[in-house]
């Protein structure tokens, strides 16, 4: 079968993405047509590698990545003219002026390392550098599949650049060429880091709650799939949640014409099933969420290797 | 309440869902009924659902543009000065053509519109978003957009901290209270917020997801020198509450309080009406109003431990 890159959004966060991906991922490896390899990219916030421990400690390959550049300020090179702030060098805000001693402070946070100062100061009193981004950590899980993901420096603000550089290991990957399945965990939200995640993918899976936030958000990153163009299915997670918003909710997914790939229910075995660090697909092989995530697994393969080709 | 400058409070929470939005809107609302002149800022801009909580409309939308390089031929020289110059690889310059911007990315540092010695760059502007501001029974609230299919979301919460900026310099006098609402992570939009406030609030589930992300996000508001007390939100669930509490307890982590899980709170998501809202018809037994009462006693002895 043909290599399928899937990835899992829900504009919302805690809505189920990271639950699913490891069910997916367990229902996957015991499926014999199927080779996966799982990549968290919610780089913020990865969590998917509590559910998914690697077979052996000592086997965790670690990368540093350096995406992130920052401005450095040359004290010595300084004459004092404050020109980078009187003739705004900076549009991020990311300089000040320091009047006591007569020279420009750079704001860390706010420095986006453009090197707009670098380039107009006139003594050459700035420099960029580059700075740790994050890391890229890779091991192949207890279940047998290979497991990569990203995660944040603290405080170094480029997270879409991150999830970049984790689908570019994987490409260097040599598990690669053995795989016909990518199961990517996505981050919530859809700026930066949810544009990085699903470009170039093969197909999205969007996952919600029928709550009026979980409707408003899925719209929002749905907005964001189409324009990239790629084919998406939904799931509605807590499906039966009791809610007076139930009614308006159906009634506008089916007005959208949206492909549906299941629904989960309300059931207490994924939360218990998370205390206990695994998929709720082996947790509780038999409980309502199981069996509808099954079905929904069944699904995926249909669309993605029969209606594909 | 006398004019000093507004208390800046800041709920975050590293995690998605935790019941963020839940408890700045209800926070607010709980201000707002005792006669403080309440400011809720949205910053979760990817998706901002405070007013979905409130019921709220979204009102007087402003537009946030952003920088845009526009390419005059008739001036351009084909020197690739500002392709050389572009550190975000946004200018692509082929010799002897004229550069083309891909505005996917582009940072917006307009160092190209600067430098070019042909002056044939000019600055363009395209919408990154919108601002808005509303006012919902009596509480102000001022929300940021990014516009889906763009990325650079923190351009909009500048555009919020600008407008903040100018409320605390100017017109101090208008707020009392002053409560942010980021979105999840601890990314640079996040970061910027936290940056803003007086004390921050984090707000966790007690699963595992919960806490790794906590931890996280408790890294970077002691890396950012701010004093935190986190609630923990579903606290009921499955009864992790007390193992959880003492888990957070031994990371040096203060509380100031939970909210145990309650079908009032998810009706009144649902309705947009906040539970703690005046005149909402919500149990005022029920464990989640309850809840939010006890916290709302324990952040205001928190302030006044702090003073002004």
């Amino acid at each position: 079968m043909e290599r399928r890159i899937v990835g899992i959004v829900s504009g919302k966060g805690g809505v189920g993405k990271t639950s699913l991906t490891a069910s997916l991922a367990s229902l996957a490896k015991k499926d014999s047509n199927t080779q996966v390899i799982v990549m968290d990219c919610d780089v913020d916030a990865p969590n998917l590698a509590i559910i998914l421990p690697p077979q052996d400690k000592l086997n965790i390959k670690k990368e540093d990545t350096y995406a992130t550049r920052k401005a450095d300020f040359i004290e010595d090179q300084c004459i004092n003219c404050i020109k980078c702030i009187n003739e705004h060098f900076c549009e991020f805000n990311a300089l000040r002026w320091d009047s006591q001693n007569s020279i420009p402070i750079i704001d860390f946070l706010k420095c986006e390392g453009c090197g707009a100062c670098r380039v107009l100061c006139p003594e050459h009193a700035f420099k960029i550098n580059t700075v740790k981004s994050g890391e890229i950590i890779s091991y192949t899980t207890k279940m047998g599949f290979p497991l990569i993901y990203g995660k944040t420096q603290l405080g170094s603000t480029t997270s879409g650049k991150l999830v970049s550089d984790v689908k570019e290991y994987l490409n260097n990957s040599n598990e690669i060429n053995d795989s016909n399945l990518i199961l990517i965990d996505g981050p919530p939200g859809i700026g930066c880091p949810v544009i990085a995640t699903v470009s170039n993918l093969d197909y999205v899976i969007a996952i919600t709650e029928p709550t009026p936030s979980g409707l408003h958000d899925l719209i929002r990153v749905l907005e964001v799939v189409q324009h990239f163009g790629i084919p998406f299915g939904l799931i509605i997670n807590k499906s039966d949640l009791k809610s007076p918003f139930q009614k308006e909710f159906k009634k506008f997914i089916k007005a959208t014409g949206y492909k549906k790939l299941g629904n989960i229910p309300f059931d207490l075995s994924i939360p218990k099933a998370m205390s206990f660090a695994a998929p709720v697909v082996d947790f509780a092989p038999d409980s309502k969420a199981s069996l509808s995530i099954q079905k929904i697994y069944e699904n995926l393969k249909l669309i993605l290797w029969n209606d594909f080709s | 309440m006398n004019h000093r400058k507004p208390r800046i409070i800041c709920i975050t929470g590293g995690k998605g869902g935790t019941g963020k939005t839940l408890c700045a809107v209800n926070l607010a609302v709980m201000f707002k009924n005792e006669g403080n002149k309440v400011l809720l800022i949205d910053g979760d801009v990817e998706n901002p659902n405070t007013y979905l909580l409130l019921n709220g409309k979204l009102e007087n939308k402003k537009e946030v543009p952003f920088f845009k390089p526009k390419i005059v031929e008739d001036k351009c020289s084909k020197c690739g000065l500002c392709s050389q110059n572009c550190l975000s690889n946004a200018l692509l310059h082929v010799k002897d053509a004229f550069p083309i911007p891909i505005l996917t990315l582009c940072s917006g540092c307009q160092l190209c519109y600067k430098i070019c010695p042909e002056n044939a760059i000019e600055a363009d502007s395209k919408i990154m978003g919108w601002i808005y501001s509303t006012n919902v029974n009596g509480l102000s609230l001022l929300l940021g957009e990014l516009k889906p299919s763009e990325a650079r979301s923190a351009a909009i919460v500048e555009a919020l901290l600008e407008n903040l900026e100018e409320i605390i310099e100017n017109n101090y006098k208008e707020f009392d209270i002053i409560i942010l609402d980021t979105a999840p992570g601890a990314h640079c939009d996040v970061e910027l917020l936290i940056a803003e406030a007086d004390i921050v609030i984090p707000i966790t589930e007690p699963t595992k997801f919960g806490k790794l992300d906590l931890i996280r996000i408790m890294d970077l508001i002691k890396l950012l020198g701010k004093e935190s007390r986190v609630i923990v939100n579903r606290s009921s669930l499955l009864g992790f509450r007390e193992q959880f509490i003492k888990e957070l307890e031994r990371e040096n982590i203060k509380i100031l309080g939970d909210i145990p899980l309650d079908s009032d709170i998810v009706e009144s998501y649902c309705q947009g009406i906040p539970i703690m809202e005046n005149n909402s018809n919500f149990n005022r037994e029920g464990a989640g109003y309850i809840a939010f009462t006890k916290i709302y006693d324990n952040l205001k002895k928190w302030l006044k431990i702090i003073g002004s």
